[in-house]
Formats: C-alpha cells, sequence, structure tokens
C-alpha cells in the first residue's frame, strides 16, 4: 500500500487545523457499579474508565504500609481496531501503559490518606484511532475525582508530533502510523508539570519544544472539559433544586 | 454561596487550612470533587469511601468469629475488630451490630466497643460522606424521616443504614432521596413536602 499524503491543500487528512483538536466529548458518572467512571470520545477514540477504592489491598502482598497502591490496568477490547483481532488480554504495549498512567496518577493523587489500600483504575479503549493513551489518560483522571479520591489535579494530555514534514497537535492514527515523530505528553494543568512524555521518532531540541507547546494548549482545552464533566453530573439536580453548579 | 469544585481548583490565593483541601506556594486548593461554601469557608464532598473515626458509631457484618472476639466488616478499606472484653453479649456469623469505634491506629485498624444486633429489618447503603446530610443539623433531617414514617432508623457514620418497621417502603425511598439529592440546597424543605405528599 502507498504511503498516504498526511497533507492535502495545506489541511491535515481529516481537515484539521497544523494545532487543531479533535472532537473531544467527556461524561462522568457513567457507570452505577463503579466508585467513580468516565466515559471519553476522542476523535474516533472511545474509551471507558472505572475507579474502585480505595479498598482493601487484594493480594496482600505489595500491599504498602504507608499508603496506597494505584493499580491501572489499560486493556484494548478485542472489537477495538478495524481488522477486529478477537485476540484479548494484556500485551506488552498495554502493560507498558499501565505503568506509565500509573506512575501519572501516583503524582498527584494523596496516596498516604489511605495506607494498605489498594485503589483500581481500569480503563478500557472500546475503539481506537491513535492516541489512546492520552485519551486513557483523560477517562482515568476524571473517573479518579468521580470516585471522591483526594488528588492535587485533574490530570489532562494532548499528544503532538510531527508528520508531512510539519508539527502538529494530537495526530491520528494515519499520521501516528506515517509521521514522522509522536509525543504523548501528560500534565498536571494546575502546576504545568509534566507527568508523561514519551517519544516515538526524532526530532530536533527545537522541534520538541515546540511539540511541547502544543502539547500544553491542547491540554488545557481538554482539562476545561474535564472539570465540566465532573460538575455536569450533578448540575441537573441542582437547577431541578434552584441552583447552578456552575457559579 | 455554593458552588461545585474539582480536584487542583483554588479556594483561596491565601494559605488556609481547610478539611479535604491542601495549601501549596501560599494558596489553598481542593482536593476533591465537593460543594466549596465561601462563606463558611468548608468544603464537603459528595463521593467517597468511609474512613473510620474514634467516635463514630458504625453499622457492621460479624464476618468471622474468632477466639478473643469478632472481625466485622464496616464497609471500608478496613476491617474493624471487636473484642470480647468490649461486649457482654454474644454474636454469630451473619449478624448486623451497631459498634462504636473505641479506637484507630496508625495503620488504620478499627477496634470497637458499645455492640448491640440489630435483629431484622433492612439496610440501605449511602454515600458515607452524605450520611452528615442524612442526619441534619441536630437531626432534624432523619427525624423528618422517623417521624413521618415510624420506622426505626439506625445510622452508620460508614453510609449503612438500618431501617425496621412503620412505612419502611417510604423510609426507604426517602433515604435514597436524600442520598440522591444530599448536595442540593432546600432539600429539608423539599423532603418534608415529599414525606407529607407520599404518607397516605
Amino acid at each position: 500500500m502507498d504511503k498516504p499524503e498526511l497533507f492535502v491543500d495545506g489541511k491535515r487528512v481529516d481537515g484539521r487545523a497544523l494545532d487543531e483538536l479533535r472532537p473531544v466529548k467527556v461524561d462522568a458518572g457513567v457507570l452505577s457499579n463503579a466508585d467513580g467512571s468516565a466515559y471519553v470520545e476522542w476523535g474516533k477514540n472511545k474509551v471507558i474508565a472505572a475507579v474502585y477504592g480505595p479498598r482493601e489491598h487484594i493480594p496482600r502482598h505489595g500491599q504498602n504500609p504507608y499508603k496506597a497502591n494505584v493499580r491501572v490496568k489499560y486493556n484494548m477490547t478485542p472489537f477495538c481496531s478495524i481488522d477486529g483481532h478477537g485476540r484479548s488480554g494484556p500485551n506488552r504495549r498495554s502493560t507498558e501503559i499501565s505503568k506509565v498512567l500509573e506512575e501519572v496518577y501516583e503524582n498527584v493523587v494523596l496516596t498516604d490518606h489511605f495506607p494498605k489500600t489498594a485503589i483500581d483504575v481500569f480503563i478500557e479503549v472500546l475503539q481506537a484511532d491513535g492516541g489512546t493513551r492520552i485519551a486513557a489518560l483523560t477517562a482515568g483522571a476524571v473517573a479518579l475525582a468521580n470516585a471522591g479520591i483526594p488528588m492535587k489535579d485533574v490530570v489532562a494530555g494532548a499528544a503532538s508530533g510531527k508528520a508531512g514534514g510539519k508539527m502538529i497537535l494530537d495526530l491520528g492514527k494515519l499520521e501516528d502510523n506515517y509521521g514522522e515523530s509522536d509525543i504523548p505528553i501528560g500534565i498536571s494543568p494546575r502546576t504545568k508539570e509534566i507527568l508523561l512524555m514519551q517519544m516515538d521518532g526524532l526530532l530536533t531540541k527545537q522541534e520538541i519544544a515546540e511539540a511541547i507547546d502544543l502539547s500544553f494548549k491542547g491540554a488545557e482545552k481538554v482539562s476545561e472539559l474535564q472539570k465540566k464533566a465532573l460538575k455536569d453530573c450533578y448540575d441537573k439536580k441542582m437547577s431541578e433544586a434552584g441552583q447552578g453548579a456552575q457559579q | 454561596m455554593s458552588k461545585i469544585v474539582v480536584p487542583g481548583e483554588t479556594l483561596s490565593d491565601t494559605p488556609k487550612p481547610i478539611a479535604y483541601g491542601f495549601t501549596e506556594g501560599g494558596k489553598t486548593y481542593s482536593s476533591i470533587t465537593g460543594v466549596f461554601d465561601e462563606k463558611n469557608f468548608r468544603l464537603i464532598p459528595i463521593e467517597g469511601v468511609y474512613i473510620p473515626v474514634v467516635g463514630d458509631y458504625v453499622v457492621g457484618v460479624v464476618t468471622d468469629v474468632k477466639y478473643a472476639g469478632y472481625n466485622v466488616d464496616i464497609h471500608s478499606a478496613y476491617g474493624a475488630f471487636l473484642s470480647n472484653k468490649e461486649t457482654r453479649d454474644l454474636f454469630e456469623l451473619g449478624d448486623l451490630i451497631v459498634a462504636k469505634i473505641k479506637g484507630v491506629d496508625e495503620v488504620k485498624n478499627v477496634d470497637l466497643t458499645d455492640a448491640r444486633k440489630l435483629k431484622d429489618g433492612k439496610v440501605v447503603n449511602v454515600v458515607p460522606s452524605r450520611v452528615p446530610r442524612l442526619i441534619g443539623k441536630k437531626s432534624s433531617m432523619v427525624n423528618l424521616v422517623k417521624d413521618g414514617t415510624g420506622t426505626e432508623i439506625v445510622i452508620g457514620k460508614n453510609g449503612r443504614i438500618w431501617l425496621k418497621g412503620g412505612n419502611i417502603g417510604l423510609a426507604t425511598s426517602a433515604v435514597e432521596k436524600i442520598d440522591d439529592e444530599a448536595y442540593t440546597s432546600g432539600l429539608t424543605d423539599r423532603m418534608a413536602k415529599y414525606i407529607g405528599d407520599n404518607k397516605q
């Protein structure tokens, strides 16, 4: 198959501008059996996250007597990709993403409030179209906040990179597969700290700086959507009672 | 005025200690999703599991009968133990009890005392952080339900509510409604109307 044209008439394959995010939708509190949950649609990606905890740490070994262990399980469903591979279960990539997301959340969750417990974050990718780890990060963060788990911030992220020779924000599947570089970045919007940063491909120092800048702008937009989703959970009942959740 | 805040949201530009919040770099932030009462500078969580506190009364289930006492599940990440020395009664596996938390150690093991068996009745689970709203100022909310239904109600701070007798159907739906709308204002008046309308 020929390498597809990543730029047509100065626009990206899906018509977006260089610094334009795909449409993102965030909903909180979508599962009644979990302590906290979130559903994110990011372009064509569909991700759902469920949080349980803080709860008893099972198995007992690995329990930390001083704080809670945040355990993330990122998984792609057998039907999430275009070839419907039907294979399920963890692979090296999903183990890597699980570990990386665990480290992000452990940076912001106030784990020392709950010694010996476990906080489980389950993230399932129902449909994948490039950038799933960032969509997963976004959904997991909202699910944690929805569960009432004390944290220093609701983390957000956006990937940036290079495709067709141009620096772009939020790579889609095609741009990720055929482009020159992909950098997913996760941040704490409040402090502007970078909590996740991985990179495929080769870039100059200047290009990396541009990528970080693009990602920050994207992540800030996502952060607004996360906050709104969390508040909207309660907005309906509050407005029925004659108040607003968003004052 | 109250508004919903999320983790990381600024509550104050000065470092003012507040429960469920934290201070950093001279500012105060929320650590949870909750209702922020600006006037009284108070933060009330909307969701969250139960964290054992000394003095709380909790409703638990006996999960193990040991030589020296009982293991009790209090619907928390932390287990509880009722020593034989703390009670004259005998309990069996599966018994529902209400007990007071006598002590919580550094690793959050809970010791119970003053236990009493809850016979028959049913249990409704509410979000633990909403229990204060269910009780109300000077027990105003729970008394509203008790008076309007004649149901016996025992409230566990751990979110387990025991109901027995009276108009138990109305009591159950009233407790569930309070749990559902705990973070809204004017709830006491609405509940008074709800119970009045459905009394028959």
